[in-house]
């Protein structure tokens, strides 16, 4: 018999007080046991469109791992070396990898409704996942330290300086718009994208629509 | 709310399917992809310009930018919060967003001009420039700026007649524009040494890394912007999606950018602020479709659905 | 950088159409987003449904 998500696991119950065990039970709970990592799926998980969700994820570890590289060289490198420019154009089209996979993602989760069966926070952390991306690529073409980043920030101070955002966020200061991007929007991306498996792991894949269960 | 009949997915008949395994080969593929891709197209890096650039290019254009500077006329002269409170700035209906961020970033566009000067000028007619316009009243700070740029005018362009010397510095008549003339071809003479960038810096000590003045300044003349349509770069020319050269750009900033092109936002002043907020809507809806009637049944009318889930389907009917 | 890498200072190739205007490397990837949708919707996926250790009443 499989536990359902919420049950406690019986050291919480015996000591339902102490932080560490509500803490580890609380963990327990978000998944239910052996729906981490299961060996099995449902039988209707048949289609390629379910391999966007992970092609998405791959390309991220391929954007974050190039980008450990250009930030091992430091922000000018990449026009100074040849492997530095590679692995900027390694970045590039891990991004454009990332976006492509995530938008056809989007389109089959929204032709499947994917978000039935309480599946609706999966899907807004799915929202708000391609809402930080675009301002992660943003901070990023402004870290260029090329011509793109004077234009983009040129015309980017516009749109942010018009809803009165530009006098906190300025496009204009590399040193800011840098750590923005190396550190706190992947900071963000990052625990969105678990939040979000953790639900798709939590909930499992949602049923076709108008499935039934037999009996 | 309405009833979801959806069945609880761990109650289904299931079959082998290796998660690790998909993911691996997941990884392999997103590798390959972006090694190969990069290896055969790269990226472009296309060199910041820098004031030298432009003053070489259209050393009218420095000096009649310099001028505008101190006459007040510029953008970021006019441009109002952050930078400044000469102007509303933009709006949504009744709410005055832009100036709800406040003065954080305070620049004074006269200042644009004269602090570099002030700081690495040793030409004695340039300091002498400096002291007669310190001791002047703004008003005729104001009277000699405006004087000489219109003196300095604009060259005929899009059916409109040339105005002043059309555009060209040398050709200026002689008149009492103080002294702005050797102010701004001060500027110039500084930008052609390459010194203008760091005289400009926002930073406030010995470390770079706040380009806010000199990339304001650069906005304020034509070099910039010029440079960016010829690559179809411009706001008006979908340019958010694009990119220097042939590279992919931002093809996912399509509907934002979409808005820039059609009235009513094309002719609007608060453009920016207005197509921020429609597109904040856009996405909240997209964000709520699980609660929004209709809007979250279009995939059950829509037989792309069955396509999916065609085995599933014909084993049930079977 | 190979020799086919983009040439910086020539604007690259674009498409109008009426109010539309789109590069042509653009309108390839959204071209291919579209194609690998379709694809992914109508090209058959290797179930292995013969293969034994078949179907469960529950998922475990």
């Amino acid at each position: 018999m499989t536990a359902r998500a919420g049950e406690l696991s019986p050291d919480v119950t015996a000591d339902p007080k102490n932080w560490t065990n509500r803490l580890r039970g609380w963990f327990e709970g978000l998944v239910p046991p052996g729906q981490a990592l299961p060996a099995r799926q449902p039988v209707y998980v048949a289609s390629w469109i379910y391999v966007f969700g992970v092609l998405t994820l791959a390309s991220l570890v391929v954007v974050v791992a190039s980008g450990c590289v250009l930030a091992l060289g430091g922000v000018a490198w990449w026009h100074v070396s040849a492997v530095g420019h590679y692995f900027n154009s390694v970045h590039l089209w891990s991004v454009e990898m990332f976006f492509g996979f995530m938008v056809v993602h989007l389109w089959g989760k929204f032709w499947m409704a994917a978000w039935r069966g309480k599946r609706a926070l999966t899907w807004i952390t799915g929202i708000v996942l391609f809402g930080i991306s675009i301002g992660t690529s943003f901070t990023g073409f402004l870290s260029q330290s090329n011509f793109s980043s004077q234009w983009i920030g040129a015309e980017g101070k516009d749109g942010i300086n018009s809803i009165g955002a530009g006098a906190f966020f300025n496009v204009l200061n590399p040193g800011q718009m840098l750590l923005w991007h190396v550190v706190l929007l992947p900071l963000g991306v990052g625990l969105l994208t678990l939040i979000h498996i953790i639900l798709v792991r939590r909930r499992g894949v949602v049923p076709p629509i108008d499935a039934e269960l037999e009996g | 709310m309405s009833r979801d009949n959806t069945p609880d997915s761990h109650d289904f008949p299931t079959r082998r399917y290796d998660l690790v395994k998909e993911f691996v080969i997941a990884l392999v593929v997103a590798l390959v992809l972006s090694f190969g891709l990069a290896a055969i197209f790269s990226s472009p890096d296309e060199k910041a310009i820098t004031m030298s650039g432009w003053a070489k290019a259209d050393p009218d254009n420095l000096v009649t930018t310099a001028a505008s500077e101190l006459a007040g006329t510029t953008t970021s002269a006019t441009y109002g919060a952050p930078y400044n409170t000469n102007a509303e700035g933009q709006k949504l209906g009744p709410i005055p967003m832009q100036k709800l961020g406040g003065v954080r970033i305070p620049i004074d566009s006269a200042d644009l001009v004269l602090g570099p000067l002030s700081n690495s000028s040793a030409d004695p007619a340039v300091s002498a420039a400096e002291a007669t316009w310190k001791a002047a009243t703004p008003d005729q700070r104001t009277k000699w700026a405006t004087a000489y740029t219109d003196a300095i005018g604009t060259a005929a362009a899009d059916g409109a007649p040339a105005t002043g010397a059309g555009g060209e510095v040398a050709k200026v008549k002689a008149g009492d524009y103080g002294p702005v003339p050797v102010l701004s071809a001060g500027l110039l003479a500084l930008a052609t040494t390459g010194g203008l960038e760091g005289a400009l810096t926002s930073s406030g000590n010995f470390y770079g890394g706040d380009q806010t003045k000199s990339l304001l300044l650069l906005s304020d003349g034509a070099y910039l912007e010029d440079l960016a349509r010829a690559q179809n770069l411009g706001g008006d020319q979908w340019g958010m999606m694009n990119e220097v050269g042939n590279a992919p750009g931002q093809p996912w900033m399509w509907l934002y950018t979409f808005w820039y092109q059609v009235k009513p936002f094309s002719t609007s002043d608060n453009a920016d602020a207005q197509v921020w907020a429609l597109m904040m809507l856009l996405t909240l809806v997209l964000m709520l479709v699980p609660f929004i009637p209709g809007l979250r049944s279009i995939p059950r009318w829509t037989p792309i659905h069955r396509l999916v889930w065609r085995n599933y389907y014909r084993t049930k009917r079977a | 950088m190979s020799a086919l890498s983009i040439v910086a200072g020539a604007p690259g190739k674009y498409i109008a159409w009426g109010v539309i205007q789109i590069s042509v490397v653009n309108l390839a990837i959204i071209g291919v987003m579209v194609l690998l949708f379709i694809l992914a919707l109508v090209v058959p996926f290797p179930t292995h449904d013969d293969e034994s250790g078949g179907q469960e009443g529950r998922g475990r």
